[in-house]
């Protein structure tokens, strides 16, 4: 019988307590790291979320989160996350929200979601030399989503649509996705038109966007399902945002233009 | 992005990487070594644990055994994840998952020590746990170096696994940075790093071998 020995059971009995008194704290404060704003988002997601030209975490959506958290005299933690995780994160206490072109239409119950702060559209994308003008010439062929998006929702509640393709495929992340489309491996990606108009310019020429969009929708700041206190307070912070038009400078600074409906 | 940009932040994530790849040596051998022994003992009960978590480890997916023990304590214990957990769980499931691989590889480097080895050893006295330190595990490290160099080469791809609980290890931060670039190239200047890394491993264990075969 191996005796396990005072010191190294003291030590078990402590890392236990530290887990069990972690989790009792964070169910009563209002942020999980108390102090500080910890936001989740995917970095693989331009230009909402993604790693800028001097190596840091940049983007439309993290440059309103700095804002809001300063407002809300809390320190800015940025979180990366890996999108199908998002829930796991959120319900396990890593992070505070999701901010991130999060769409809420379709999952207005599963979160406590700030108003829509922006409108988007989830749209197709094929190469610009496919000939593929509508939606009906994607009959036959195969499409890609990103795993567990709003595009592939979109597509399961269009079952009309959807059963006239040969597949529909998902893709862990958008750049895989778009490499696939440009290699000829899929026909079309459904996406987010803000993160498309992104890819665009940056290879013009390549792609096209299809005119009649897949649907039209809004994106939020997610908080876990209950957390009201914390979302009321970055609802006021995006409101007074709005109100004193740094909300429009942010908007302006990534986008060219106001595309902000918070206030409107 | 410059780059120098580009390079330095897979060199960050490399350091991860690397980071996991020496813990999980660190501690795993000396724990493989001990769920061999656990695996050979000649109590049923003990034994027939150790199979069956040898039989576990190496047949389920580490990614699947990162995401259980990282989310595993929230989704059964309700209890909130500390912040650097994320880390330590990558730590614990890469253990455990090669403790298992290197337990067999030691059971059969064990196995194969002919039985006049342990014979001799008692013959001229040794006890068990000398004739195991001073005559058995030293033939055992031989006969076991080159399947030990083929799980550390997996090691060491294997650490891009640890990115589907967003720890920024090398491949993860080769991905973020390809998205931005909307490029590939990010991706396969990753696989010239791993690559590089491997190839310092293998020569490093070639060097090993031949420093011990001294009966050849």
């Amino acid at each position: 019988m191996i005796s396990i020995g005072w010191k190294r059971a003291a030590w078990i009995l402590t890392v236990c307590l530290i887990l069990f008194l972690g989790g009792c704290t964070s169910k009563k404060a209002e942020t999980v790291v108390p102090g500080k704003f910890t936001v989740g988002f995917d970095q693989e997601f331009p230009p909402m979320g993604f790693i800028g030209e001097d190596g840091e975490f940049t983007g439309f959506d993290l440059d309103l989160a700095a804002e809001a958290a300063r407002r809300l005299d809390l320190e800015l933690q940025l979180q990366p996350i890996k999108w199908d995780s998002k829930d796991m994160e959120l319900s396990a206490g890593n992070i505070d929200c999701i901010w991130n072109g999060f769409t809420i239409n379709g999952l207005e119950d599963k979160y406590t979601w700030t108003e829509p702060y922006m409108a988007n559209r989830q749209v197709f994308v094929v190469n610009s030399d496919s000939g593929i003008d509508s939606p009906a010439d994607l009959k036959g062929k195969t499409v890609a989503v990103q795993v567990d998006s709003s595009a592939e929702t979109a597509l399961k509640d269009n079952p009309d649509l959807t059963d006239s393709f040969q597949d529909v495929i998902t893709a862990s992340d958008y750049n895989s996705a778009l490499m696939d489309l440009k290699a000829g491996g899929v026909d079309a990606v459904a996406m987010d038109e803000v993160v498309a108009d992104y890819r665009m310019e940056q290879e013009k020429n390549q792609f096209a966007v299809l005119k009649e969009k897949l649907t039209k929708e809004e994106y939020g700041v997610g908080f876990r399902l209950g957390n009201a206190a914390l979302r009321d307070k970055v609802q006021n912070a995006l409101e007074d945002m709005a109100k004193d038009g740094s909300l429009k400078t942010i908007s302006e600074k990534w986008f060219g233009k106001d595309i902000t409906v918070i206030g409107k | 992005m410059e780059w120098t940009m580009i390079l330095t932040k897979l060199g960050e994530g490399m350091l991860v990487s690397i980071e996991i790849f020496a813990w999980t040596l660190l501690l795993s051998l000396p724990l493989g070594l001990l769920v061999a022994f656990g695996r050979m003992s000649g109590n049923v009960f003990l034994r027939g644990f150790v199979k069956f978590y040898i039989s576990v480890m190496r047949g389920t997916p580490l990614m699947l055994q990162l995401m259980v023990f990282y989310y595993g304590p929230f989704l059964l214990f309700h209890v909130s994840l500390p912040g650097g957990y994320r880390f330590i769980a990558v730590l614990i499931g890469f253990l455990f998952n090669y403790a298992a691989y290197f337990a067999e590889i030691d059971r059969s480097g064990m196995e194969s020590i002919p039985k006049g080895q342990y014979e001799a050893a008692a013959i001229l006295g040794y006890s068990k746990a000398q004739a195991f330190r001073k005559i058995i595990l030293p033939q055992m490290v031989r006969r076991t170096l080159p399947a030990v160099t083929n799980e550390m080469i997996t090691l060491v791809k294997d650490t891009s696994l640890a990115q589907v609980i967003s720890v920024s290890e090398m491949f993860l931060a080769a991905s973020a940075i390809a998205a931005k670039e909307a490029s590939m190239l990010p991706l396969f200047a990753a696989g010239i790093f791993y690559y590089v890394f491997n190839y310092l491993v293998a020569l490093s264990m070639e060097w090993a071998e031949r420093k011990l075969s001294y009966y050849r």
